[in-house]
């Protein structure tokens, strides 16, 4: 019974096959005829001539040469010395490489350095107040909001930029701000805990 | 990583419009499905023509008709926290804060969640399918766990966008500019299914690309709400999930516009459910009814068959709530 | 902070242990002032700074970037790598392969299993073709993707299930099982089944769970003339080192491995990969540091997994809830090279509970498939995912409470082990009793019953138990602890912090005993080339392995300055002892010396306090144990599961640390939450047997979302004072075993349907209920 099922699928799928393509066909086509239409006038970023561009990071402006495919994680990482911001998965799933761009927490990996720009960006290193933590890096050590520590950075970025945006979150609403963010070692108590901390900690602040 | 492509950021509609008629171009918006596709190697693109710095895509303002135009550029957050349409759009507030994960939230933007590619493994994956111009469809005989019940047709995919159900049970539309000017379509016309072309989710011409959503004046006497079941509670597309939209008089239904997530190549409107409510008082016997209304047409793949009983679940539990709100 | 506590000692009225004359071993602790407190990590600002430099983080001069071609069928053999046109591509460095000189490089999969790091004969999706070294990783990518590769497609098996069905591919020429099957029998199985009132069978399967930890799987290497550096994200230096030192022919004097900080590994990091061989010979052919770490979608592939186990188990129970007999078998498959496809998976059916009969068979099979690597408590929490849902059943069928039939049921020595060795402490029974009264076990369950009726949302409570086959920890260790002339501490230690704390740990057990503060103790580890040798960070085996090392090398400094400071003071060593910053007579206050006053600690600058770890009692067995008690809510209409309390009794001897404690215990449960709802490897079933959900995606950890809304950590604190000089055993283990067993079996108590598959989540669940709740 199964059995017939599964084939009656694949048996679909055969028949129906060349009557598409058809039509993938005739889109091709017309998108070559298209292209003879446009006419290129602004400044397009070639794939092998890295281009200059300037971001600002943690309030300090970068100019630097990229190519167009580069992540904003990348440059970040092994470019500007800025390594707080990890590489978990480069696919947007996991949110280790978390920043906030323009006040808004957002994956690194998954923005192009060239859409970074004319925006600001905050990385774990911008938290820093000189030597002393900021209130939610002090709140994550006070709760032990960690195990290994290589999602922190990201985890922290994310409860920073749910508190721009929502001063005095409830139990719910830290749960969903902080679900982008995997932790393998399962720390997420501990990191609503520190949330809540972190709270505290910019109300007496 | 990502392979090569130039790419451009166009400084208004009419540039972008020009770039994108050309081979191999792709629209970058919030970027984050794009960039997924291409790092996976779904597709190439030449050249990526970047939208994102267009003002006159962004932001959310009342129409003269009494609607909403919601610009393309609007970011799932956006859409999600706007007051209004917390109040009145509420299904679409809803299936907006169930989309992913709360940056990609703030990344992705309503255009882009309309115009999601598909979340098939087989297509996301080393497979030359159907939809990417192969001559098999691997999910057919294989792992079709997340695959469709209804309207599969060669290809069964599921349609990923959790908006999408929404705008559509709100009788929203689309506004698209393209090099032969501007057209408005109804959500409804707005996903293609695979019977009708295997290879495209939308009806996006090359040098196209959709400005705004408008959403018509919401009537006072109606109650929408949104509900999503996942293998897991973020960042996860719908197993299945119904969007309501529901006009009572009193307790009897006047208009309803039932669609379904996760189950159809396309975001899937049940007229089997509005027929079967409308006109009448919903209580937990109509909300049984149009339960096995809602499954009826429903086709089982190998793996998939848990989705009749989930469908069927969730439209029950979902009308008695509605009824109830 | 009071004035006094800013120096390098901590306040004088801190009780200091006593020092035990050299040869003799130290009292256990008693009243303790740090070992047991909360104390936050020693490394926290660096890990919550951003200034915790991870493998995967350092950029070193001239690096390049290295990336991995694999094979992308589970069974082919390469019949040629064409590499001419990525050669050319830009920023391309090296290219090695079977076709360079790197050919003749041989890769041990086992202790006998040997094939060549580019074998042409490739038996599962991701093995290693050839690899690449550019000045960008995009670079190396784009090079990757132009490599050409003839490939044979063979035909594959993916399904250990039908393995060894009649015509079933073979994955190796002998056939594809590993070794002959393994059995175990004690008492006899037919007459414990005879004397049972109630007999039960069920079949049990547990998915493929991948460790996924977050900093994926890699190195930096380097030539530094003949010494080869690398900063590997890993487990254990010293296992690092000599893999790769015997892969490449090296001393193991030339092959240095650091590891300071490591982005979790939960076991997949126990051991080098050809990974970082391979960084080492492109870094070797390029002269340049290379930096390779695996994508995300390839730590899916070859970086290991808890395979799946397909398992029954028949039982014999009586009445008043003895159990007679018990009867397991299971099938699982380390994938395509031997990997302990069911290594441990019947060991809590043969030694958690007293029962005089037992027989168990393990067949584990070949598939074209990742080799397995150890996953967190391997084979343990397969084992009680199907005994702790069979006691349940059992205690249902005979109508005992299932906490009591557990407690009935309590051995004090190992029955599987050899001689039936008893174990030094077992706190089973306070877990069980302190963990049902802390969750309230009883009341809870009799509110419930009230809940339910007639609701689709369906409230039930579950526990289960388990105990660690480790967790004792023992020799070899080494530590070395140097003194400063002014009273703080640097301490030397091989071994690594996987993220549970270790280093923290350790400088708890030297501030006890020092009564220094742990802020004035540096710790130097997890480096070969300067650090003391350790075995890997893994089978709950550090803090028992490390902390009494770390005890004997405090009390060796004690014991040297005791007696230098008798020779300044003019006195016995034994009328001295320690009192805060000072060295006192014990009858006599006003004799006394400052330690930093201390003439041979001037002269010399330093103290050296070595400690090795003492042997493990004989003839005893060190275990920890553990009990989960869950309540979850149901929606039968849906299928979804809510998990909404949490609660975890160890006993896992001293607790050392209650902050890290807690977080392990946590942690454990979380990821247990994912292995019972959310995670299972999908193999494609449909004539390719590729990997389908190799990303973050497809293969579902649990979110912030699916977590508990409330958790409890409940430590059993019974310091094990036969076990080792801290008292302390393992916990990373036992916190994860009972878990997903104690979620189905409150599924079971909320819907009365029992749940014998993994994962416990909509796509299962909805199909079941739909079937089996039609009447109510």
């Amino acid at each position: 019974m199964e059995e017939d099922n599964k084939n009656k699928h694949i048996h679909l799928t055969r028949r129906s096959f060349f009557s598409t393509m058809g039509m993938g066909a005739a889109t091709v086509v017309a998108s070559n005829n298209l292209a003879a239409w446009a006419s290129e006038e602004n400044k397009v970023m070639d794939p092998t001539e890295p281009t200059k561009i300037t971001l600002k990071i943690n309030g300090q402006t970068h100019r630097i040469l990229v190519e167009p495919r580069w992540s904003l994680l990348f440059v970040l990482r092994e470019h500007l010395g800025l390594s707080a911001a990890k590489t978990g998965c480069e696919r947007g799933e996991c949110g280790a490489c978390t920043v906030l761009i323009d006040n808004v927490p957002r994956y690194a990996c998954m923005t192009l350095a060239v859409e970074a720009q004319g925006t600001e960006i905050v990385t774990l290193e911008g938290l820093m107040k000189g030597e002393e933590l900021g209130h939610v890096q002090q709140a994550f050590l006070e709760q032990d909001a960690f195990q290994c520590g290589y999602c922190t950075p990201g985890q922290i970025m994310a409860a920073d930029g749910l508190l721009r945006s929502n001063p005095k979150p409830t139990d719910g609403e830290i749960r969903k701000g902080m679900s982008g963010n995997l932790c393998r070692c399962g720390a997420y108590h501990n990191i609503f805990q520190a949330v809540n901390r972190a709270v505290e900690l910019k109300g007496g602040g | 990583m990502l392979p090569n492509f130039t790419y451009v950021c166009a400084s208004s509609e009419k540039e972008a419009i020009k770039h994108l008629a050309s081979d191999g171009a792709r629209i970058h918006a919030g970027g984050t499905d794009l960039l997924g596709c291409l790092r996976d190697h779904v597709f190439t693109a030449r050249k990526i023509v970047s939208i994102s710095k267009l003002d006159s895509l962004h932001g959310i303002r009342k129409t003269a008709e009494g609607g909403l135009r919601v610009g393309a550029l609007a970011t799932i957050t956006e859409v999600a926290r706007n007051p209004i349409i917390r109040d009145r759009y509420h299904v679409l507030a809803q299936a907006a804060s169930e989309v992913a994960s709360p940056q990609l939230r703030n990344q992705g933007t309503i255009g882009g969640n309309i115009c999601q590619k598909p979340r098939c493994w087989y297509y996301r994956g080393e497979f030359h399918c159907l939809r990417k111009g192969g001559d098999q469809c691997f999910a057919a005989g294989g792992e079709n766990q997340f695959h469709c019940i209804f309207g599969g047709d060669m290809c069964y995919i599921v349609h990923p966008s959790d908006t999408s159900p929404a705008l559509l049970s709100l009788g929203a539309s689309v506004q698209i500019s393209g090099k032969r000017g501007s057209r408005t379509v109804l959500m409804e016309h707005f996903h293609i299914p695979p019977g009708q072309d295997v290879q495209k989710e939308t009806i996006l011409e090359p040098d196209e690309i959709v400005t705004a959503i408008l959403l018509p004046p919401a009537s006072p006497a109606m109650k929408s709400s949104y509900r999503k079941v996942r293998a897991r509670q973020s960042w996860d597309f719908a197993l299945a999930g119904t969007a309501l939209a529901i006009q009572f008089s009193g307790a009897t239904v006047e208009k309803a516009r039932v669609v379904f997530s996760g189950v159809a190549p396309v975001p899937w409107r049940s007229k089997e459910v509005e027929k079967t409510i409308t006109g009448k008082r919903l209580d937990a016997n109509l909300a049984a009814k149009a339960a096995e209304a809602a499954v009826k047409g429903a086709e089982a793949m190998e793996k998939n068959a848990y989705k009749i009983p989930l469908l069927r679940g969730i439209v029950e539990e979902e009308l008695i709530a509605i009824a109830k709100l | 902070m009071k004035q006094d506590e800013k120096g390098v000692y901590y306040a004088k009225d801190i009780f200091v242990t006593e020092t035990p004359e050299p040869g003799k071993d130290p009292k256990p602790w008693g009243k303790t002032a740090v070992i047991g407190k909360s104390q936050s990590r020693i490394d926290a600002y660096e890990r919550v700074s951003g200034t915790a430099v991870y493998p995967s983080d350092l950029s070193l001069p001239n690096m390049l970037y290295g990336a991995i071609l694999r094979c992308p069928h589970p069974h082919a053999i390469i019949k040629k790598v064409d590499t001419s046109r990525a050669n050319k591509m830009p920023g391309v460095l090296a290219i090695i392969s079977a076709a360079t000189s790197e050919a003749d490089i041989y890769w041990s999969y086992s202790k006998d299993v040997k094939t060549k790091l580019f074998d042409p004969h490739c038996r599962f999706e991701g093995e290693t073709i050839a690899a690449v070294a550019a000045q960008t990783p995009y670079q190396a990518s784009d090079a990757l993707r132009s490599i050409q590769v003839d490939y044979q497609i063979l035909p594959y098996i993916v399904d250990e299930q039908n393995a060894l069905e009649s015509g079933a591919t073979k994955v190796h020429e002998g056939g594809n099982l590993v070794k002959p099957e393994e059995t175990y029998f004690r008492g006899d199985i037919e007459k414990g089944f005879a004397q049972a009132d109630v007999v039960l069978e069920e079949s049990y399967r547990t998915e493929c769970q991948v460790h996924t930890p977050m900093e994926p799987h890699g190195c930096v290497a380097y030539w530094d003339g003949d010494l080869l550096v690398i900063h590997e994200s890993t487990q254990g230096v010293y296992s690092v080192q000599s893999n790769v030192a015997q892969t490449l022919g090296l001393p193991l004097s030339k092959v240095r491995v650091i590891g300071h900080y490591m982005g979790g590994g939960f076991g997949s990091k126990l051991v080098a990969g050809k990974y970082t061989v391979i960084t080492a010979l492109l870094a070797k052919r390029t002269g340049r540091p290379v930096k390779l770490f695996l994508t995300r979608e390839e730590t899916y592939l070859c970086t290991g997994n808890r395979p799946p186990a397909n398992m029954t188990l028949k039982a014999g129970v009586k009445k008043d809830g003895t159990l007679t007999a018990l009867d397991f078998s299971v099938t699982g498959t380390g994938g395509a090279y031997p990997a302990g496809g069911t290594a441990l998976v019947d060991w809590l059916i043969k030694d958690l509970y007293t029962c005089p009969n037992v027989s168990t068979k393990a067949t584990d099979v070949y598939i074209n498939t990742g080799p397995a690597r150890p996953f967190r408590a391997p084979g343990h929490p397969q084992g009680a995912w199907a005994l702790e849902q069979m006691m349940d059943a059992l205690a249902e069928a005979v109508g005992i409470d299932p906490v009591q039939l557990r407690l009935k049921n309590i051995p004090s020595y190992s029955q599987a082990r050899e001689g039936n060795p008893p174990y030094t402490t077992t706190g089973l029974k306070d877990c069980l009793e302190q963990g049902a009264q802390a969750f309230r076990w009883n009341e809870r369950k009799k509110e419930i019953e009230g809940f339910n009726s007639s609701k689709h949302l369906r409230r039930g409570v579950g526990m289960a138990s388990c105990l660690w086959i480790a967790g004792g920890g023992g020799p070899p260790s080494t530590i070395i602890l140097k003194l400063f002339s002014d009273g703080s501490v640097n301490l030397n230690m091989g071994a690594s912090d996987i993220g549970t704390g270790t280093k923290t740990v350790m400088a708890m057990v030297v501030a006890e005993e020092l009564n220094v503060r742990t802020e004035m103790i540096q710790i130097e580890h997890a480096d070969t080339g300067t650090t003391q040798y350790a075995t890997p960070s893994g089978g709950s085996k550090t803090v028992p392995t490390e902390t009494p090392a770390v005890r004997s090398a405090a009390i060796n400094i004690k014991q040297q300055l005791l007696q230098m400071a008798a020779d300044d003071l003019k006195t016995q060593v034994s009328t001295l002892h320690f009192n805060g910053d000072e060295i006192v007579a014990k009858n006599d206050n006003s004799i006394k010396i400052k330690i930093s006053e201390i003439s041979g600690l001037k002269k010399r600058g330093v103290v050296v306090g070595i400690g090795y770890r003492g042997p493990n009692p004989e003839g005893k067995v060190v275990n920890p144990f553990a009990a989960q008690f869950c309540e979850v809510e149901v929606n039968t209409k849906t299928g979804e599961v809510r998990i909404i309390d949490f609660l975890g009794a160890n006993d896992s001897g001293r607790v050392m640390d209650r902050l890290t404690y807690d977080n392990q215990v946590y942690g454990g449960i979380t990821m247990g939450i994912g292995f019972a709802m959310t995670e299972v490897r999908i193999l494609d079933s449909n004539d390719t047997g590729k990997m389908l959900n190799r990303n973050w995606h497809d293969y579902k950890l649990p979110t912030a979302l699916d977590m508990p809304p409330h958790m409890e950590s409940l430590p059993i604190d019974l310091p094990d004072t036969e076990a080792n000089i801290t008292g302390a055993k393992g916990l990373g283990e036992p916190v994860t075993i009972p878990t997903a067993a104690a979620i189905a079996n409150a599924v079971y108590h909320a819907t009365g349907v029992r749940i014998r598959k993994t994962p416990l989540n909509p796509t299962q669940l909805s199909m079941i209920f739909s079937e089996h709740l039609k009447e109510k």
